[in-house]
């Protein structure tokens, strides 16, 4: 695969309740993109944007935004999963050699709608909606449970981690502000309100508003752009079955198909030893566990020993910076990116040359993407 | 799955069968995804009991509209009903969570009024002695 | 010209109908899935990628891909979601052709589908643009007033502007439109899958027909129907192995317009005649060049337009470069347009014929690759060397363009 090149990215600052309208915060995000590479709108050759019309409540949710998206006249399209995705069609775009520069972003408001009812949504319905016992936190409980049965880990271990993210989020100017808590303990994390055993509130990220967008470009035309190209050099994405009683929840084989699929094509074969920085899109602080192991960051089952060793993880916080649907998976690459370009101010991990990020949709991590980004360090 | 809501309204858990591999699907499928085969051709009768594959003590309900906070947990379990390969999601009830373990027999309880409809299954209750 | 050259080597089809509903969402994707890997002759296990599309609204499912996964041959495989409102089903084709052409994927399933009886088709696509006006209540605009106004909403509110403003345009009269919808029809009663199918409808049926919205009759409109359409990618290589004629993809374009007639936020938009869609004509452009075509009128050999609504038709034929301004109502009187025609358009009966909203803009490059391939149901008596399918969609901004031929592009980059 020949290396794609990003070269510019912003993020519109999360927020719980974001006054401003789609247009508004998709045109800041689109905007600060192309500012923050020294590009005009007319060096876009296409746009792929990220938005749910469920989640933005109207049909075709890309329709209205074709001018806040830069794509007036330009080879536009939508895709509908997470922002991730929507980076994986604009890598496709940019490999084809037809396009020379890709604008892509993702957006969702959930202030504006119940997320969790919303993605009762997704469910088969034949049955599953309509039993309406099926939703994120049941499924993470469930998950959290099969896991720590599995590889013996305690609800302290996990809520280590928890803690650690939480941490790094306060480290984050990028983080939305409620979620930052530099004084944050175990304890708290144990007390907190239980969702669906054995599930806490603080191991379950805090929804909020937000918009990002990043620009890629094939490998000539990004040496051009800019000084500090970050690579991707490696992507996998894969999707399991839907069926929850199917699968072994305390793994995740759509990650590791999709993980090796991504290592193989950027010529990686250690990433324990290889990978510096691992942004991971977990939907729980467990699942950040279960994701992490499964692309082959540390042993199945001891993914708690990443905080003594080996790939940073969720330096940017993760999901407990704030989780914005359709903008999440886009979220991490952009952190990967800051840290690669020794951008990431006040949490910046030293000697950083490659990287993962990942993005998914799906109950439990049903469908999983992984990138591999490789940078000049710092 | 016109026979499995037919199946419930008769109080009875008709599975369908894959035509390759023989994995039997309770709620039934149309096809196997390892197989990409039609599964929808050849039916069987279950038995009302099954296990617990997992199960989560739950303080929230979802449903399309909204989250609610319950006054009383729920237990919410994946239930593999014996003869089948996949489980499915119900309630599991009479019973207290701090009882609940993995891997324990139960048996289904139909709801009050049957009507050919998944919420017939109002959950499955521990089989006396665990 | 892309890196790798992408072809379809099939493309499949569910049957269409108002009602499906002797299966769900899940079997009515399937059935398509295999008409599809059934005409190509490969094993499932050799598809490598899955692009799914539809418009979430109908069906009150969101990402409803996550669960068909089994059944639409995706277990453990990249699955990715393309959603572009009445363009879908051309944005998943032309999202195939890019997976591709990326080099990354060898073998793509793209599939979009709809059954539209699970929702309400006019409530649907009215939310496409209510977020949008529900501004104006806030700014002293009386809601009784914009409700009434916006009574010639949805998809055939806009479409009754265009077609005002194209009969304006080119003296296109109400048996034009007909003669559209007579042609269409009679084409689909040739054609297996299709919905309306009516062999022995007359213009005078159509006119006979109340208005809906002037100037378009009840007889004129498209149907809503479910159904569910799958075309099946590969590379150059492999499809001179596996396909008796690969149909290679030359050139895709999906350049966006503004809104029309209404911008976000209630603003002002600068789009206000439908008919002119500077988006159409740029992404031909694009579409043509990438594919080498400097002549379109006279170098492609078949095409299939999005047309629900028979305007549109002579619209789109004369946007894409095939006929000359206002010229396309004269054409279809001399019979350019018809099955043994010079240029044979909408052989599958269209849009105005079936429409399976996810699957329809897929449907149109699905019938003329078909074409091209010798294997379409009402395959027409010329040969096919070059077509070309599109769709268009959105707040009438959106558009899709697919190109393709027997002969793969070189060109020079």
């Amino acid at each position: 695969m020949e290396k794609v090149g990003i070269v510019g990215y912003y993020q519109v600052k999360p927020d719980l309740d974001a006054m401003m309208s789609p247009p508004e915060m998709i045109f800041n995000a689109v905007r600060g993109a192309l500012d923050s590479a020294g590009l005009k709108r007319k060096d876009i050759s296409t746009v792929i944007g990220c938005t749910n019309d469920y989640y933005d409540g109207k049909t075709i949710s890309n329709a209205f935004k074709v001018d806040a998206g830069g794509a007036y006249m330009k080879d536009e399209s939508k895709v509908e999963f997470d922002g991730a995705h929507a980076a994986l069609y604009g890598v496709f775009r940019i490999l084809s050699g037809n396009h020379k520069l890709a604008m892509i972003y993702g957006y969702s408001m959930p202030s504006c709608f119940n997320y969790e009812a919303v993605r009762i949504l997704e469910l088969d319905p034949t049955f599953d909606r309509t039993v309406s016992l099926l939703n994120s936190y049941s499924a993470g409980g469930m998950q959290m449970r099969a896991y720590m049965k599995k590889f013996n880990v305690s609800l302290e271990d996990i809520a280590k981690v928890a803690v650690n993210s939480i941490k790094n989020a306060a480290k984050n100017p990028s983080a939305l502000p409620e979620a930052q808590r530099s004084d944050i303990s175990v304890g708290d994390v144990l007390e907190s309100e239980i969702l669906c055993s054995p599930l806490r509130k603080l191991m379950y990220p805090i929804l909020c508003d937000g918009t990002a967008a990043i620009i890629l470009a094939p490998e000539k035309q990004s040496l051009k752009i800019t000084d500090n190209p970050v690579w991707i050099t490696g992507v996998g994405n894969c999707q399991d079955t839907y069926y929850l009683g199917e699968r072994d929840l305390s793994i995740s084989t759509s990650m590791e198909i999709a993980a090796n699929k991504a290592y193989k094509i950027a010529g990686i074969n250690d990433p324990k030893k290889e990978i510096d920085i691992a942004e991971i899109f977990g939907h729980t602080t467990c699942e950040d566990l279960i994701l992490a192991e499964a692309a082959g960051l540390c042993e199945k089952g001891n993914g708690t020993s990443l905080l003594d060793g080996g790939p940073a993880l969720n330096p940017s916080g993760g999901t407990m910076s704030g989780l914005t649907p359709c903008v999440c998976g886009l979220t991490r690459i952009i952190e990967a990116v800051k840290q690669l370009r020794g951008e990431a101010t006040g949490y910046q991990i030293s000697g950083a040359k490659k990287a993962v990020a990942t993005g998914q949709v799906g109950f439990c991590a049903q469908n999983n993407i992984l990138y591999v980004l490789e940078g000049g360090g710092n | 799955m016109d026979k499995f809501y037919d199946g419930l309204e008769n109080k009875k858990f008709i599975a369908s069968k894959c035509s390759k591999c023989g994995k039997v699907f309770l709620p039934p499928r149309k096809t196997c995804g390892d197989c990409f085969a039609k599964a929808a051709e050849e039916f069987v009768e279950l038995p009302e009991t099954g296990t617990v594959k997992n199960f989560t003590v739950a303080n929230y309900r979802v449903s399309e509209r909204r989250e609610r906070k319950l006054k009383e947990p729920i237990i919410i379990g994946l239930v593999q009903v014996d003869g089948a390969d996949t489980a499915m999601i119900s309630e599991v009830l009479n019973i207290k969570p701090d009882d609940m373990k993995e891997g324990m027999k139960v048996k289904v309880v139909w709801a009050d009024r049957i009507k050919g409809h998944p919420k017939d299954i109002k959950g499955f209750e521990p089989i006396g002695g665990e | 010209m892309a890196k790798v050259q992408p072809a379809i080597i099939s493309s499949g089809f569910s049957e269409h109908a108002s009602k499906r509903s002797d299966v769900n969402m899940a079997e009515l994707v399937n059935e398509a899935v295999e008409n599809c890997i059934q005409m190509a002759n490969i094993d499932w296990k050799d598809i490598d990628f899955v692009i799914n599309g539809n418009m979430p609204a109908f069906e009150g499912a969101n990402m409803p891909e996550l669960w068909m996964g089994d059944h639409i041959a995706a277990k453990n495989k990249p699955m990715l979601r393309v959603t572009t409102g009445g363009t879908t089903g051309g944005s998943v084709t032309i999202a195939g052709y890019y997976a591709v052409a990326s080099g990354l994927y060898e073998t793509v399933l793209a599939i979009g589908f709809e059954q539209q009886s699970c929702g309400d088709t006019a409530i649907g696509l009215a939310s496409v643009a209510l977020g949008e006006v529900t501004i104006y209540p806030d700014v002293g605009y009386d809601f009784a007033r914009m409700r009434s106004n916006l009574g010639a909403g949805a998809a055939i509110g806009v479409a009754s502007y265009q077609a005002m403003n194209y009969m304006a345009r080119s003296k296109a009269t109400e048996e034009d439109l007909a003669r559209v919808v007579v042609q269409n029809r009679r084409n689909a009663a040739k054609t297996w899958w299709t919905h309306l199918k009516m062999p022995t409808i007359t213009i005078e049926d159509v006119l006979d027909t109340p208005y809906i919205s002037y100037p378009l009759r009840f007889g004129m409109v498209c149907p809503a129907t479910d159904g569910a359409c799958a075309i099946l990618y590969t590379t150059e290589e492999k499809a001179r192995q596996i396909a008796d004629i690969p149909v290679y993809v030359n050139g895709v374009a999906s350049v966006a317009n503004e809104p029309a007639i209404l911008a976000p936020n209630m603003g002002g938009a600068g789009q206000v005649d439908p008919c002119e869609q500077l988006g159409a004509m740029k992404s031909a452009e694009l579409a043509y060049g990438q594919a080498g075509i400097s002549f379109p009128n006279k170098e492609i050999d078949y095409v299939e337009v999005y047309s629900p609504f028979p305007n549109q038709e002579l619209m789109w034929v004369e946007r894409l470069g095939l006929f000359e301004e206002n010229m396309a109502p004269e054409a279809y009187r001399n019979g350019i347009t018809a099955w043994n025609g010079e240029l044979p358009v909408n052989c599958s009966g269209g849009v105005n014929s079936t429409n399976a909203i996810g699957a329809s803009a897929m449907e149109r490059p699905a019938e003329a690759a078909l074409q091209i391939m010798g294997k379409a149901s009402n395959q027409v008596p010329k040969t096919v060397h070059t077509a070309m399918g599109h769709g268009w969609g959105g707040a009438i901004n959106f558009i899709t363009h697919v190109v393709m031929s027997d002969e793969p592009q070189r060109k020079w980059r």
